[in-house]
C-alpha cells in the first residue's frame, strides 16, 4: 500500500511543522509524519490526554499555535507515525512508516527531514541507576504528562536547559535541591552579547535564575555531578568543582536530570547520501545543507535542529525558509522570505551550543569503570581496551565490542566514544565520524515490519550453482 | 517567601486515575499518561534489568530513543514513554 | 614517503582473503604489508551473515569448505565460532525435492549431511512451524561472529608483526620490479602485489589494464535485539531464501542473499526495504516466535563473483608478479583456508589443493 504526495515532511516541530504550513500555503501536496501523538516537536510537545487543563506557558502557547495552524492548512497529519526506514526509488522517495501497529508505505516526490535533536550526556559512575533522566527528557516529561521526576531534584548541566528544568521543576510544585553546571558566570558573562538579540529570551532565564536564588536553591557554577549514588534508584550525588582536585559536596535526592548538551539526529540525512561535517559549535556532527534546506541530493531538503543546534527560534524561520525553497523548486512561485531573522535567531542558538558543549572537564569524571554504552553494559575500560588493541575508528570499536549495535543503536554512546579515541589516538574529532547509520531508525517490531505474508507469493530465485 | 516561578500544580486537572499492573503489582495512573510518567510518580523507577548485567535501569531519554524504559505489554516489547496508561493495562518486565 | 625497501608483497585488501594470506606468506619468510581503504575487515567479512554451513557450499568446494570449518574452529572463541549444527528445510514438495536432489550430491561430496524425520526436527527445534515438509541437517554446521573480523586479523598480523595500513586506498599501481603503489599515506613499493579487493577487485585491476568480469551482489542481513532462547542450531531454507541463527547473546542474526542497492563504485549498499520485508517475514514463518522480536539493524554488503561462481585465485594474468584472491562463493567460510594455498602459491610451493586459474574461460562451467 503506497499513497503519493508532493512532499513528505518527517519531523513535526517548529522546523518540521512551519516548513510543511508554508509548502502547503503554496499550494503542494504535504504529508508531516511525526512519532509523537501531536505535532510540536521536542520544544512545543503537546500535552498527554491525561491532561484535562493547565496554565499555558510560553512553549504550550506556541505549540498550541502551530497545531491550530496546521489543523486549518491543507497539510495532511500523520501522527503516531515512525518513520522506519526511507530510500530513493525511481523519482520518488520511499518512507517506511509504522503507525497503529503496521507498516505502511508513503511515497513523496520531495523530502524534507525535520528530525530535530537528542541530547548528549557525558557518562559519570551511577548515571545509569534508575531515577537519573536526561535534562532534555525531563522537559519531555513536564510538557507531556506535567510530571515531576521524583520529589527531590538535583538539576545538573550545561546551557540554559539547567535553569529551564530547574524553574519547571519549581512551577510543578517539586524541589529542586540543587543546580549543578559546568558553565562560569563568566561564560555566561561573555555570551551575553549573542543574546542580547533575544531580549525575551534573555528575561526568561534571567526569571528562572533569580527564582532560584530567592528559593535559597544552591547553585553550583563550575561544578559536575562527579558520581550518583543509589541502587535500586538514586539516592544523592556528589558534585565537585571542576578542575580543581575538590573532594565536592553531596546531596540527598531521588531523582537527578543530566545533560550536556544536544546532538543533530542526522542518521536519515547520512542514510540518503548526505555529507557531513564536525562543527561543534553546531552539536558535532552535521550535514552539509544550505541556510535554506537545500542538500546535493536531488529533491532532499534538511532543516531544524537537525542540521545544527540553532534552537527553537531558528527551527520555526528555518522552517518557513526550506518550505519556501521547496516549494520553489517544484515550480510555485513563492515569496522567499529573508535569512536575516533567521541569521538573528542562529547567532543566539550557537551562542547556547556554545555554552552546551561537551568539555573535557567533565569527561575527566568518567572513570574506568564508568559504563559508556549504556545498552550494553561496556565500560570506559572496555572501549580504552579495544583502541588499544588497534581500533582506531567508531565503526571499529562497534565491531569489536557491540558499542553501538543494542537497541539505542549507538545514540547514547558514540559520542564519548569518539572522544576516547580522539583521545588515544590524537587524532582530530573532526576525523572521527561516527559509525555507518543502519536503518530501521527506530527498532520495529519483526511481524510489523513483515507485514501480511503469504508463502506462495515468494519469488522463488533460480537454484544457487550447484 | 517570594516566589518568581508560580507554582502551577493546583491548577492542574488530570484524567480519571485507573489501575494497571507492572511485574504483578498493582498501581494507579491517569488515563493517557505514559507509563514513565504514572511509575515515576509512583516512585517506581526501575523499570529493566540491563540486557548484559541485569542492573536496575529506568526511563532515560523520554523520547523513544534510549530504549531504557523497555517492558512488555501484549507479548511485545514497548517503550513505556510512548505508552499510555489505560484502565487494567498488564505491563510484564522485560526478561 | 617511499621505504627504502620494497616488500615482498603488498596486499591490496584487508578482508578475510587478504589477511589470511598475509600470515601464510609471512610464515614463509616474506615480508608483507596489507592496506586496506578502510578498516580492516569493514568490507564482506566484516558484514556477512557468519554461517559456516556445508549445506550452502559448491560441490566442488566442498573438500575446501570442510578445510574451511575446521580451521574456524581452532579460531574458536576469537571469533564467536558455534558448532550448533544446522537444519535446511523444504515447506513444499517442489522445495523437498529440490532439496533431496542437492543435499544428496553435496552429501557425495563429503559433507556429513542427512535427512532427518520431522519429529526429530521438532524435538530439537520445537519453536519451529509445523509446516516443514522435509529436512536435512548437518553435524557440522554452524557459525562464528563476522563483526569479529577486523579485530581478530588486526591481533594476528600484530602478533606475526605484518604491517598494516588502514584508510589507506590504493589509487594507483605502477608496473615494475618493484611494482609502486600510490595511497593517501604516499608510495608503498613491492616485488609483488596480491589483489584481494573483494567487490572492488573490477576497479583495482584496471589500474594495471586488466578487466576482470567481477560482479557484485548486494546481499542483506538483519539482526533482532536479545531474545529468550528460540533456536539453537543455524537454520536454512531449501532455496536458500533464509539462513538464521541465534546468537549466544540472545540476537537472531536473518539472511538470505535478498538484495539491497547499490554499487561498490559508489560506495556502500543499502538496505531496500521491498527485499528485507519478505525476508523477516519468511523467518516469521519458519519461527513464528519470531514475530514480536525487535529488528535493531539491517545492513548490505558485497558479495564478488564471476559468471562461473568459481574462485579468482592464482596470478593475474599479463601482469608478472600480480596475483589476486576473490570472488570465492561461501568465501568467509572458505576464506582462512583459500588463504593458506594462495599464500603457498605465492611462496613457490604446491599447494595442497588446486587454486582457480583467473584466465580461465568463464563462460565454461570448469567443473
Ligand atoms: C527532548 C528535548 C527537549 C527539548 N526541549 C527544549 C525546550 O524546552 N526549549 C528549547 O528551547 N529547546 C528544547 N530542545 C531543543 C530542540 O532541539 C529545539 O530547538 C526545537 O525543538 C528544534 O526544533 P526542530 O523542529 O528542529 O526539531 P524537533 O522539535 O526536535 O522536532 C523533530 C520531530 O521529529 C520527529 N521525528 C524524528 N525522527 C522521526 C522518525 N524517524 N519518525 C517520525 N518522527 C520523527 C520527532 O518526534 C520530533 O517531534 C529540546 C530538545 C530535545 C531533544
Ligand atoms: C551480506 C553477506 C553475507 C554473506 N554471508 C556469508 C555466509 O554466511 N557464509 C559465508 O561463508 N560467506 C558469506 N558471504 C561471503 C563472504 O563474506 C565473502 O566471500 C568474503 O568475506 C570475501 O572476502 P574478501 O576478503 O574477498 O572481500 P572483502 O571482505 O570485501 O575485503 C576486500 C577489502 O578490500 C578493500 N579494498 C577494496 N579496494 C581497495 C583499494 N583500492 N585499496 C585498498 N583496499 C581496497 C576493501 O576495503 C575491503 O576491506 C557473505 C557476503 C555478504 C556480502
Ligand atoms: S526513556 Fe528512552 S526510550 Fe523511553
Amino acid at each position: 500500500m503506497s499513497t503519493h504526495h508532493d512532499i513528505a515532511v518527517i519531523g513535526a516541530g517548529p522546523a518540521g511543522g512551519n516548513a510543511a504550513l508554508v509548502a502547503a500555503r503554496a499550494g503542494l501536496d504535504v504529508v508531516l509524519l511525526d512519532e509523537q501523538p501531536v505535532p510540536g516537536g521536542q520544544v512545543w510537545r503537546g500535552k498527554s490526554p491525561s491532561i484535562h487543563s493547565a496554565p499555558q506557558t510560553p512553549e504550550s502557547q506556541s505549540g498550541d499555535a502551530l497545531r491550530q495552524a496546521l489543523t486549518e492548512s491543507a497539510v495532511e497529519q500523520l501522527t503516531d507515525a515512525r518513520v522506519w526506514d526511507i530510500r530513493r526509488q525511481d523519482d520518488r522517495w520511499a518512507l517506511q512508516v509504522l503507525r497503529n501497529g503496521e507498516s505502511h508505505e508513503v511515497a513523496a516526490s520531495a523530502l524534507i527531514l525535520a528530525t530535530g535533536a537528542r541530547e548528549y550526556v557525558q557518562p559519570v559512575p551511577g548515571w545509569t541507576t534508575p531515577g537519573v533522566i536526561g535534562l532534555a527528557g525531563a522537559t519531555a516529561l513536564f510538557k507531556q504528562s506535567l510530571t515531576l521526576p521524583g520529589t527531590r531534584t538535583v538539576v545538573s548541566g550545561t546551557g540554559p536547559l539547567v535553569f529551564y528544568v530547574a524553574s519547571e521543576i519549581r512551577r510543578l510544585g517539586g524541589e529542586v535541591a540543587a543546580v549543578v553546571t559546568p558553565n562560569t558566570r563568566g561564560e555566561w558573562a561573555r555570551a551575553l552579547p549573542a543574546m542580547a538579540g533575544q531580549p525575551r529570551l534573555l528575561g526568561r532565564g534571567a526569571l528562572w535564575v533569580a527564582d532560584l536564588m530567592l528559593a535559597r536553591v544552591p547553585i553550583l557554577w563550575g561544578h559536575a555531578i562527579s558520581e550518583v549514588f543509589g541502587g535500586n534508584s538514586v539516592t544523592g550525588v556528589r558534585a565537585r568543582r571542576l578542575g580543581e582536585n575538590d573532594p565536592g559536596q553531596e546531596f540527598s535526592a531521588d531523582s537527578v536530570c543530566v545533560g550536556h548538551g544536544l546532538i543533530p539526529q542526522i542518521e536519515a540525512a547520512q542514510m540518503l547520501g548526505v555529507h557531513i561535517l564536525h562543527d561543534p559549535a553546531l552539536g558535532g556532527w552535521v550535514p552539509e545543507v544550505q541556510p535554506d534546506g537545500a542538500t546535493r541530493v536531488d529533491g532532499l531538503y534538511l532543516t531544524g535542529d537537525g542540521c545544527g543546534i540553532r534552537g527553537a527560534t531558528a527551527a520555526a524561520l528555518q522552517g518557513v525558509l526550506t518550505g519556501a525553497r521547496v516549494a520553489r523548486d517544484m515550480g510555485k512561485s513563492t515569496h522567499m522570505p529573508s535569512l536575516r531573522p533567521w541569521r538573528r535567531a542562529a547567532k543566539f542558538g550557537r551562542a547556547m551550543t556554545a555554552l552546551s558543549q561537551p568539555r573535557a572537564s567533565v569527561a575527566a569524571l568518567t572513570t574506568d569503570e564508568t559504563i559508556v554504552c549504556r545498552c550494553e553494559s561496556l565500560r570506559r575500560a572496555d572501549i580504552l581496551a579495544e583502541i588499544a588493541i588497534g581500533a582506531q575508528s567508531t565503526n571499529a570499536v562497534k565491531s569489536g565490542r557491540r558499542a553501538g549495535m543494542g537497541p539505542c543503536g549507538g545514540k547514547y554512546c558514540q559520542t564519548a566514544i569518539a572522544a576516547l579515541i580522539a583521545a588515544q589516538t590524537g587524532k582530530p574529532l573532526s576525523e572521527i565520524a561516527p559509525p555507518t547509520p543502519r536503518p530501521p531508525l527506530r527498532p520495529v517490531p519483526l511481524s510489523q515490519a513483515a507485514g501480511d505474508f503469504d508463502y506462495d507469493d515468494l519469488p522463488i530465485p533460480k537454484p544457487a550453482p550447484l | 517567601m517570594i516566589r518568581l516561578v508560580p507554582n502551577h500544580a493546583p491548577a492542574i486537572r488530570r484524567s480519571e486515575k485507573v489501575h494497571f499492573t507492572f511485574d504483578g503489582q498493582s498501581y494507579e495512573g491517569h488515563v493517557g499518561e505514559s507509563l514513565v510518567s504514572a511509575l515515576t510518580r509512583a516512585g517506581h523507577l526501575s523499570l529493566r534489568g540491563a540486557p548484559v548485567d541485569g542492573a536496575p535501569r529506568g526511563a532515560f531519554c523520554c523520547m523513544g530513543l534510549c530504549q531504557e524504559c523497555a517492558v512488555i505489554v501484549d507479548g511485545q516489547v514497548v517503550e513505556a514513554c510512548r505508552t499510555d496508561v489505560s484502565a487494567d493495562l498488564v505491563v510484564e518486565r522485560v526478561r | 614517503m617511499t621505504q627504502a625497501i620494497p616488500y615482498d608483497i603488498a596486499i591490496i585488501g584487508g578482508g578475510i582473503m587478504g589477511c589470511a594470506t598475509a600470515l601464510r606468506v609471512a610464515e614463509g619468510g616474506m615480508t608483507a604489508i596489507v592496506l586496506d581503504q578502510g578498516d580492516l575487515g569493514q568490507g564482506a567479512s566484516g558484514v556477512n551473515a557468519g554461517t559456516l554451513s556445508l549445506q550452502i557450499k559448491r560441490v566442488k568446494l566442498m573438500p575446501y569448505a570442510l578445510r574451511g570449518h575446521h580451521l574456524w574452529e581452532q579460531m574458536g572463541d576469537a571469533v564467536g565460532f558455534a558448532k550448533t549444527g544446522g537444519f535446511t528445510l523444504a515447506f513444499t514438495p517442489r522445495e523437498a525435492d529440490m532439496l533431496h536432489e542437492r543435499q544428496t550430491l553435496k552429501a557425495e561430496a563429503g559433507a556429513p549431511i542427512e535427512f532427518v524425520a520431522n519429529n526429530r526436527l521438532r524435538d530439537a527445534e520445537p519453536h519451529l512451524t509445523h509446516k516443514v515438509q522435509a529436512a536435512s541437517f548437518c553435524a557440522e554446521d554452524g557459525y562464528a561472529n563476522s563483526s569479529l573480523t577486523g579485530r581478530y586479523y588486526r591481533g594476528r598480523l600484530q602478533d606475526a608483526n605484518i604491517p598494516y595500513r588502514e584508510g589507506c586506498k590504493v589509487t594507483a599501481i605502477k608496473e615494475g620490479a618493484p611494482f609502486e603503489l600510490s595511497t593517501p599515506q604516499g608510495t608503498i613499493r613491492a616485488t609483488r602485489i596480491l589483489l584481494a579487493a573483494g567487490a572492488w577487485l573490477k576497479p583495482l585491476a584496471a589500474l594495471l589494464n586488466v578487466d576482470l568480469p567481477v560482479n557484485a551482489r548486494v546481499n542483506t542481513v538483519s539482526v533482532t535485539e536479545r531474545m529468550p532462547p528460540l533456536i539453537r542450531s543455524v537454520i536454512g531454507h531449501a532455496t536458500g531464501l533464509l539462513t538464521m541463527k541465534q546468537k549466544a547473546n540472545g540476537t537472531v542474526l536473518i539472511g538470505g542473499g535478498w538484495q539491497g542497492r547499490g554499487t561498490p563504485q559508489e560506495g556502500r549498499g543499502t538496505v531496500d526495504a521491498h527485499t528485507v520485508r519478505p525476508n523477516l517475514a519468511l523467518a516469521q514463518y519458519a519461527v513464528p516466535a519470531l514475530g514480536s522480536a525487535r529488528v535493531l539493524r539491517s545492513w548490505t554488503g558485497f558479495e564478488a563473483n564471476v559468471p562461473d561462481f568459481y574462485p579468482l585465485a592464482g596470478p593475474l594474468p599479463g601482469v608478472p608478479g600480480a596475483f589476486v584472491l576473490g570472488c570465492v562463493r561461501g568465501g568467509y567460510t572458505i576464506g582462512p583456508y583459500i588463504g593458506q594455498l594462495m599464500g603457498d602459491s605465492i611462496l613457490g610451493r604446491e599447494p595442497e589443493m588446486p587454486l582457480f586459474d583467473p584466465g580461465r574461460d568463464f563462460e565454461k562451467d570448469t567443473a
